[in-house]
C-alpha cells in the first residue's frame, strides 16, 4: 500500500541496507571497510565510537579470517557469540548499529546481513550512597548502568517471582525502562498503572527517571514527590518485597518506587538497620523537625507583627531586647534571612566540595554575625533560621527537603497578612492538598486518612520485625502474609 | 432512577462518627452558654442532657427513613410527597441548609474581628475560606469526609484545656438541682437546639457509606461524644462564672481560655480562635457539599457549577451582614428556623414516610 502513496520516487533506492550505511558513513565515526585478504572476502561497518575495540579485535575479526565461510551462517556458527542476529531487515539493522552491534556483509549491496553486539559498556564502579549515605548497612549504590542496577537487585531477590517489564521511551533518547515488581505479591493494578502511564507518555528525551516521576506523577502540578527516588539497591529489594513498582531508568542512577504515602518519606531505609527503639525514635525526631522547620519562622512573623500579647513577659523581654535596634519589620528581616540561606545552600549545592566548605563558613559564621552587630536582624531569628533550615536537612528523602523549604513561603507571606489565623489557613491549604493527592492511584496521606491503625506499624513508628507479619494494606498485595506471626511470636513460660 | 454510588468513592461507615461528631461540634461550643443560662440559670446542664436524648431519637428516625428508602432526602421526599412538592419541600431544606453555613461562617469571622483583629474585613477573609472550602467540596466526598477526621483528630487538644478552669471553679454553683420549671426548660432547649445541629447532614450523605446500616451506632456514637463535650464545658464554666456575669458575657468559652498560662504562652484564647478554623471548615465543607448535592440530583446539573454559584451567594451575603446587630438578628431566624427543620419538621416527615407506606401496602 506505501508504495503507491510514496513521495519521492528516489526513495525506492534509500531503503537498501547499502543506502543506510551510505547515510551513516555521512557521521564521522561510522567505519566501513572491506576485507579481501582472508578466506572469505567481507564487509564489516560499525560505530566507532558505540563499539567495544577490544571485542571487535578480540572475539570478531580473528574468526572472520581464520574461517573459510561461503554464507553468513557459517560465519554465525565461526562466531563466538550466543546472539548473532541475521536479518534484512532495515529498521533492526538501523537500531542495531545505533545500538553498538557490528555490520557483517558478504558483498557491500547484499541487503541480508548479519550482526553482532559488540557495544562498549562504559559504567561508573559500584559506589557508596551519597544522599541516602548510612553509617550502618550495605554502602552499595546504583549506577548510570541499568544492567548493573539490575543485577544489583536482582542479586538481592534471587527468586522467580521478580518479574522485570521493558520499556523504551523517548523519540529521541530511546531510554530503556524498566519496571520491577514482585508476581504473586505486587497488586497488579498498580503495575498496570504504571505500564500504561509509561506507554502513554510522550516525551522526546529521558535523561534521568526524575523526568519519568514528573511526566507520571498523578497530580503534575504538586510540589510533593509522588514517587521516592532511591539509589539504593537495598532500599528497592526491601519495597518490592513489600509489594510497590519500582521504575529504573537506563542512565539514570536513581529508581522511582511507588505507590508511597506521604510518611514514607521520613523513613531512611537506616531505620531497619537499627534497632526499633531507635529507629522510631529517629522517624519521630525527623517529623518533628519537619513540622518545626515549616512552622518557626512564620510563627516568628504572626507573633512579632500581631501577637505579642501571646508571649509570657520575661520571654518578651529577650524578645524586644534583641529586635530594640532592628529597622525592619518582622516579614522583611525573615525573608532576608531566609533568602539568605537560601543562597547559601543554593551556592554551596554548585560549588565543588572543597569551595562549598569555606562558602558555609564565610556564609554561616562572617555574614550570620555580621548582619546582627550590624543590628539587620535579631540573633534570636537567626537562630530561628539557621534551625529551621537545618531541620529541613533531616529529611532522609532529599526531594522532600526542598519541598519543604518552599513550603514554607507560602506561610511566612499568610502569616504577615493575618497572623497566627493565616498560619492555619495555609495549613488548612496544605492539609486539603495532602487528603487529595494520590499516588499511583492510592490515597497519599494514607494510613493517617483513610485511617488505617494496622499500617502504623511502619510509618511514624517502626515495630520490631518480629511484628510486622503482614505486608502494608496500602499496597493492596495479593499475598498480604510476610512470614507466619505464630512462628515468630512463640510464647515461652518462665523456666520452660 | 438513581445510579449507585461507585464503590470508590463510598466512605467506611465508622467515619461517620466523625461526620456526626465534627459536624455537631463547632462554633456553638465558643458561646452557646448564654442562651441555655439566660432561661434555666445553673440547671442548664440538664437542658443539654434533653437535647442529647432528643437528637439520639431524630438520628433514630432518620436511620429508619434511610435504611428503608436507601437512598437519601431527596427520594425520600419525592417518594413521600410526589415529585413536585418533594422537590420543593427539598429545596427548601437545601435553602436552610445554605444560611446555615453562612451564619457558621459570619459567626466565626465575626469571633476573630471580636478577638483577634478588630480591623479585618470580612470579605478577603471570607473569600480565602470559601477557596479552601471549594477546593476541598472539588474533591468529593471522601475528600470532605477526610477534613472532618483530620478536623476532629487535629484540634482534640483544646479537650484537655477545658479543664484547665477546673481548680479555679466552685461547683456549688450547680445546686439546687431542678431549680427551674419544664417551661423554661423548654425555652432553653429552642435557644440553644442551634449548637447541637449538624446531624441532619446524614440525609444527604447516607448513600456514601459502605454498608450504610451498619453506621448507625456511629453516629449515635458521635452525638454521645458531641453531648459529653456540650455538658463538660457547660459544668465548668457554671463553676466557674458567676451566674449573674455570665449572662452578659457572649462568648464563655473563649473567657474561659483567657487564665491559662503556660511557660511560654499567654493569652491562649488567641491559640484556641485560631485552631477553630480547622474546626470549622469541614462543617462549612459538608453543608456546602450537601447543598450542591442536593441540587445536582434534582435539576441534574453540574455538581460542580452549582458549588461555584452556591459558594458566590454565601460569600455575598457574608459580605452584606456587617453590623453585629444584623448578624446577630440573622443568627436568630436561622436558630428559630433550625429548631423547627430538626425538631418539629424532621419527626412530621417521619411520620407521614411512614404513613404513606402504610397506607400503600394496605392500598
Amino acid at each position: 500500500m506505501r508504495m503507491w502513496f510514496r513521495k519521492h520516487p528516489a526513495e525506492h533506492d534509500q531503503n537498501t541496507v547499502f543506502a543506510l550505511i551510505n547515510r551513516y558513513k555521512q557521521s564521522g565515526d561510522f567505519v566501513h571497510f572491506h576485507h579481501p585478504q582472508s578466506p572469505q572476502a567481507y564487509w564489516i561497518s560499525y560505530f566507532g565510537t558505540l563499539i567495544d575495540v577490544e571485542i571487535l579485535h578480540r572475539d570478531i575479526l580473528p574468526f572472520l579470517n581464520k574461517t573459510a565461510f561461503t554464507t553468513l551462517e557459517e560465519a554465525k556458527a565461526a562466531l563466538p557469540f550466543e546472539d548473532v542476529l541475521i536479518t534484512s531487515d532495515l529498521q533492526q539493522i538501523q537500531d542495531q548499529l545505533l545500538l553498538g552491534s557490528v555490520l557483517i556483509q558478504l558483498d557491500e549491496k547484499d541487503s541480508i546481513c548479519a550482526l553482532v553486539r559488540a557495544e562498549m559498556k562504559k559504567a561508573r564502579e559500584v559506589t557508596i550512597p551519597e544522599e541516602e549515605y548510612s553509617v550502618v548497612g550495605p554502602k552499595e549504590a546504583f549506577v548510570e548502568s541499568i544492567t548493573t542496577n539490575l543485577n544489583l537487585v536482582r542479586k538481592r531477590l534471587p527468586i522467580s517471582e521478580l518479574k522485570v517489564k521493558e520499556f523504551t521511551i523517548g523519540a529521541l533518547s530511546k531510554t530503556k525502562v524498566a519496571v520491577l515488581y514482585m508476581e504473586g505479591i505486587t497488586n497488579e493494578e498498580n503495575v498496570n498503572t504504571v505500564c500504561q502511564r509509561l506507554t502513554d507518555l510522550q516525551f522526546h528525551q529521558i535523561l534521568d527517571s526524575s523526568f519519568i516521576a514528573q511526566l507520571i506523577a498523578d497530580n503534575g502540578n504538586s510540589i510533593f514527590p509522588q514517587l521516592i527516588d532511591t539509589e539504593r539497591p537495598d532500599r528497592v529489594a526491601g519495597v518490592l518485597a513489600e509489594g510497590s513498582v519500582v521504575i529504573l531508568a537506563d542512565g539514570s542512577s536513581h529508581a522511582l518506587i511507588g505507590p508511597i504515602s506521604v510518611m514514607e518519606l521520613f523513613n531512611a531505609f537506616e531505620d531497619y538497620y537499627v534497632n526499633w527503639q531507635t529507629a522510631s525514635a529517629l522517624r519521630v525526631i525527623r517529623i518533628l523537625a519537619v513540622s518545626f522547620s515549616i512552622l518557626v519562622t512564620p510563627i516568628y512573623v504572626a507573633v512579632l507583627t500581631y501577637h505579642y500579647q501571646l508571649i509570657p513577659k520575661d520571654l518578651m523581654v529577650t524578645l524586644v531586647a534583641s529586635r530594640r535596634n532592628i529597622p525592619l519589620p518582622p516579614i522583611l528581616e525573615a525573608i532576608i534571612l531566609e533568602l539568605t540561606i537560601e543562597l547559601l545552600r543554593e551556592a554551596g549545592a554548585r560549588l565543588p566540595s572543597k569551595v562549598g566548605q569555606t562558602i558555609g563558613i564565610v556564609g554561616g559564621i562572617v555574614i550570620g554575625t555580621a548582619a546582627v552587630d550590624a543590628g539587620l536582624t535579631s540573633n534570636v531569628l537567626l537562630i530561628i533560621i539557621a534551625l529551621a533550615a537545618l531541620a529541613s536537612f533531616t529529611t532522609p528523602v532529599y526531594r522532600m527537603g526542598n519541598t519543604i523549604r518552599l513550603l514554607r513561603f507560602p506561610f511566612l507571606l499568610l502569616a504577615d497578612l493575618w497572623g497566627l489565623l493565616g498560619i492555619a489557613i495555609a495549613f488548612i491549604f496544605l492539609m486539603v492538598h495532602l487528603l487529595r493527592l494520590t499516588s499511583l492511584g492510592r490515597p497519599y496521606l494514607e494510613p493517617i486518612y483513610p485511617p488505617r491503625l494496622k499500617d502504623f506499624k511502619d510509618i511514624i513508628i517502626r515495630l520490631p520485625f518480629s511484628s510486622q507479619s503482614k505486608r502494608p494494606i496500602n499496597l493492596q498485595t495479593k499475598n498480604q502474609i510476610r512470614f507466619s506471626e505464630k512462628q515468630a511470636k512463640e510464647v515461652h513460660d518462665i523456666d520452660e | 432512577m438513581k445510579t449507585a454510588i461507585k464503590n470508590e468513592f463510598l466512605v467506611s461507615p465508622f467515619l461517620v462518627f466523625f461526620l456526626m461528631h465534627g459536624m455537631q461540634y463547632g462554633v456553638g461550643v465558643l458561646g452557646f452558654q448564654r442562651d441555655i443560662v439566660k432561661f434555666v440559670g445553673h440547671d442548664a446542664w440538664i437542658s443539654i442532657l434533653i437535647i442529647g436524648i432528643l437528637v439520639h431519637i431524630i438520628i433514630w428516625m432518620m436511620y429508619s427513613m434511610l435504611n428503608k428508602d436507601k437512598g437519601d432526602l431527596i427520594t425520600i421526599h419525592q417518594r413521600t410527597f410526589g415529585k413536585w412538592l418533594g422537590n420543593l419541600l427539598s429545596l427548601l431544606f437545601i435553602v436552610y441548609v445554605l444560611a446555615e453555613s453562612i451564619t457558621v461562617l459570619r459567626s466565626y469571622i465575626e469571633i476573630v474581628q471580636v478577638w483577634m483583629f478588630p480591623l479585618l474585613k470580612t470579605w478577603p477573609f471570607a473569600l480565602v475560606f470559601l477557596l479552601s472550602v471549594y477546593y476541598v467540596v472539588s474533591g468529593g466526598f471522601r475528600i470532605v469526609t477526610g477534613v472532618c477526621f483530620l478536623s476532629v483528630l487535629l484540634p482534640s487538644y483544646l479537650i484537655l484545656t477545658f479543664f484547665v478552669p477546673i481548680p479555679f471553679s466552685n461547683f456549688r454553683n450547680l445546686l439546687p438541682i431542678f431549680d427551674h420549671s419544664i417551661y423554661e426548660i423548654a425555652k432553653s432547649i429552642k435557644g440553644a437546639a442551634i449548637s447541637f445541629s449538624g446531624f441532619e447532614y446524614l440525609l444527604f450523605y447516607y448513600s456514601f457509606i459502605k454498608r450504610p446500616a451498619s453506621s448507625q451506632k456511629w453516629a449515635h456514637y458521635g452525638n454521645l461524644v458531641t453531648i459529653t463535650l456540650y455538658l463538660l464545658v457547660m459544668i465548668v464554666t457554671l463553676g466557674f462564672f458567676d451566674q449573674g456575669y455570665l449572662k452578659k458575657v457572649l462568648w464563655p468559652t473563649l473567657m474561659m481560655w483567657k487564665i491559662i498560662e503556660l511557660p511560654f504562652v499567654e493569652r491562649f484564647e488567641l491559640i484556641g480562635v485560631t485552631s477553630w478554623v480547622v474546626v470549622m471548615l469541614p462543617i462549612v465543607c459538608l453543608m456546602l457539599w450537601s447543598a450542591s448535592r442536593g441540587i445536582k440530583e434534582m435539576f441534574k446539573l453540574q455538581q460542580k457549577k452549582v458549588l461555584v454559584f452556591l459558594l458566590l451567594i454565601c460569600f455575598l451575603i457574608c459580605c452584606l451582614l456587617m453590623e453585629r446587630e444584623t448578624i446577630h438578628q440573622y443568627n436568630k431566624w436561622v436558630a428559630t428556623v433550625g429548631f423547627y427543620t430538626l425538631f418539629g419538621y424532621i419527626p412530621f416527615l417521619f411520620v407521614c414516610y411512614h404513613l404513606r407506606f402504610k397506607v400503600r401496602k394496605k392500598g
